[in-house]
């Protein structure tokens, strides 16, 4: 069983796939879920799996510990940045190094965000995928 | 036709630190600008107060004076000078009032920010994961951008010099010591490409106005500066605002662009005409998009402007003469006030530090902010 910060936020876990929704009268895809569409003001939507590559639309770095509510084992500075994963563009923590280019490659990946008592809380991130 | 809306006085507190209540501040600019425009309190007829801080605007009538005077309420986030001027001048018209005034206020206290998930209908793993943070959204904006447009990341050194050097010369304004561009870009990095000096920070004052309807402005001021439009407008699909765990993927909006398109249009008035202009500069990132958003400048032409000076006080397009957000910092509620208040002093030829040269006669404020609305107004000296 695999803790993650919210289990709304994916589709399956292995493999890691984020869960979004679709609208079925225009086919705007946003992320999280949501039960109605901001694009076009439809209420008929469906959840989708969303794709698990994509290139790097932007990004930067965090380097001071954000406030309250964020949690972490202990900070240290960290990059992120938005995905463009074809249908929606998602933000997310880019994991690996610190310094990225805007339409590099990347995949989704688990990671660690907390640890609380013996368990470890994963959250999404993108990892370089070459 | 409607009868025009004149702004006949116009006050502002210092910007910065404040440890008194925040009615102090609220209520040394309401009486600035009775002054200014040679009015007391029971002279006027409608009010608008915003803030976004505890207290309550229309309380101030306990100060102020309990003559029954409706008293409206906003708040509006960073767009609450935009949307208070507006309500009075709404208020003004349908009404039937004759004089009306406008104050904003807050007083924050030190740091950025601290934005709670829940206010913004989006789960905790949000900000638990660091990614609610106001400082990253703009340097995430403003990286696309300078990729996009092919924009020297210099441009964001010499949008902070610019808002320090104007600062420098103006007494209200809250930083007031020249950073250079080399010192700018050389300063502790917050988060790629942002500096330090080039963010603004929370802080505290005030800013009040007072608008008349039709010919009486000419009987209270010798220069009445025009109302000429106020537009306010919300995002669309495209835009990319803060906190936003998405986007569309697609051509980009923004709701400036769509303020300052319906503003230009409501006052018949082209933004190459626009002699001094104030923009939403929260950071130096900021300015260099709405410079383009609003119309004044191309994308992509903005380094060059910088280059060339033309957003300084003799340039071709000032702009945040005053020092803007970056060197006024940001009391919510008053900040887009601010703004008009330095337009309006200009126009008036009476500006508070550098004054434009040449006797500009049209002016154009922009504020901008979450969850992604914005605010703009045609001010001019023309008309009558
Ligand atoms: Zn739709």
């Amino acid at each position: 069983m695999t803790a993650t910060v919210d289990d709304s936020l994916f589709a399956s876990l292995d493999p890691v796939a984020l869960k979004g929704s679709s609208c079925t009268a225009c086919g705007a895809t946003v992320f999280p879920a949501l039960g109605s569409c901001p694009v076009c003001t439809g209420v008929d939507v469906e959840q989708v799996a969303l794709p698990t590559e994509g290139t790097v639309w932007s990004w930067t770095t965090q380097n001071f510990e954000p406030k309250s509510p964020f949690r972490s084992d202990g900070f240290a500075p960290f990059s992120i940045g938005y995905v463009d994963l074809g249908p929606v563009i998602v933000e997310g923590w880019l994991v690996g190094r610190a310094e990225w280019s805007i339409g590099e490659p990347v995949r989704l990946v688990l990671t660690k965000a907390w640890t609380e008592g013996d368990t470890v809380v994963h959250t999404y991130a993108f990892e370089a995928a070459s | 036709m409607t009868d025009p809306v004149y702004i006949v006085g116009a006050a502002r507190t210092t910007f910065g630190r404040f440890d008194g209540e925040d009615n102090d501040l609220a209520e040394e600019a309401v009486r600035g600008a009775l002054a200014d425009a040679g009015l007391t309190w029971n002279d006027i007829d409608f009010a608008v107060g915003g803030t976004n801080g505890e207290t309550k605007p229309d309380n101030l009538v306990a100060r102020l004076g309990l003559t029954g005077l409706p008293f409206v309420t906003v708040k509006n986030g960073c767009a609450t000078g935009g949307v208070a001027l507006m309500t009075a001048r709404n208020g003004l018209l349908a009404e039937g009032a004759g004089i009306a005034c406008v104050v904003g206020y807050d007083n924050h206290a030190r740091g950025a920010f601290n934005a709670s998930p829940a206010r913004y209908g989006i789960g905790d793993w949000y900000g638990q994961t660091g990614m609610m943070v106001t400082t990253s959204y703009f340097a995430l904006k403003i990286q696309r951008y300078l990729h996009e447009h092919g924009i020297d990341p210099r441009a964001l050194g010499y949008a902070a010099e610019k808002a320090f050097e104007y600062a420098s010369h103006h007494p209200y304004a809250w930083r007031r010591k020249p950073v250079s561009v080399d010192e700018a870009m050389d300063a502790d990095m917050i988060n790629d490409p942002l500096t330090r000096f080039m963010f603004c920070s929370p802080d505290a004052g005030a800013v009040s106005l007072i608008l008349a309807r039709g010919s009486r402005a000419f009987d209270l001021c010798e220069k009445p500066v025009r109302l000429a439009s106020v537009a306010l407008r919300g995002r669309r699909p495209g835009s990319f605002e803060v906190f936003s765990t998405w986007l569309s993927p697609g051509e980009r909006t923004s709701p400036s662009i769509d303020a300052a398109a319906a503003a230009f249009a409501d006052a018949g008035i082209s933004p190459a005409e626009v002699q001094v202009a104030q923009l939403q500069d929260t950071e130096s990132g900021a300015e260099i998009i709405h410079l383009a958003e609003t119309g004044l400048v191309e994308h992509g032409a903005q380094m060059q402007g910088y280059l060339d000076g033309d957003y300084k006080v003799d340039g071709r397009l000032p702009v945040n003469t005053d020092g803007g957000l970056l060197a006024n910092g940001e009391p919510v509620g008053a900040s887009g006030l601010r703004q008009v208040h330095e337009v309006v002093r200009q126009l008036q030829g009476r500006a508070d530090g550098q004054q434009v040269p040449g006797q500009p006669s049209i002016g154009f404020t922009h504020v901008y902010g979450a969850p992604g609305i914005s605010a703009c107004t045609v001010l001019t000296t023309e008309g009558e």
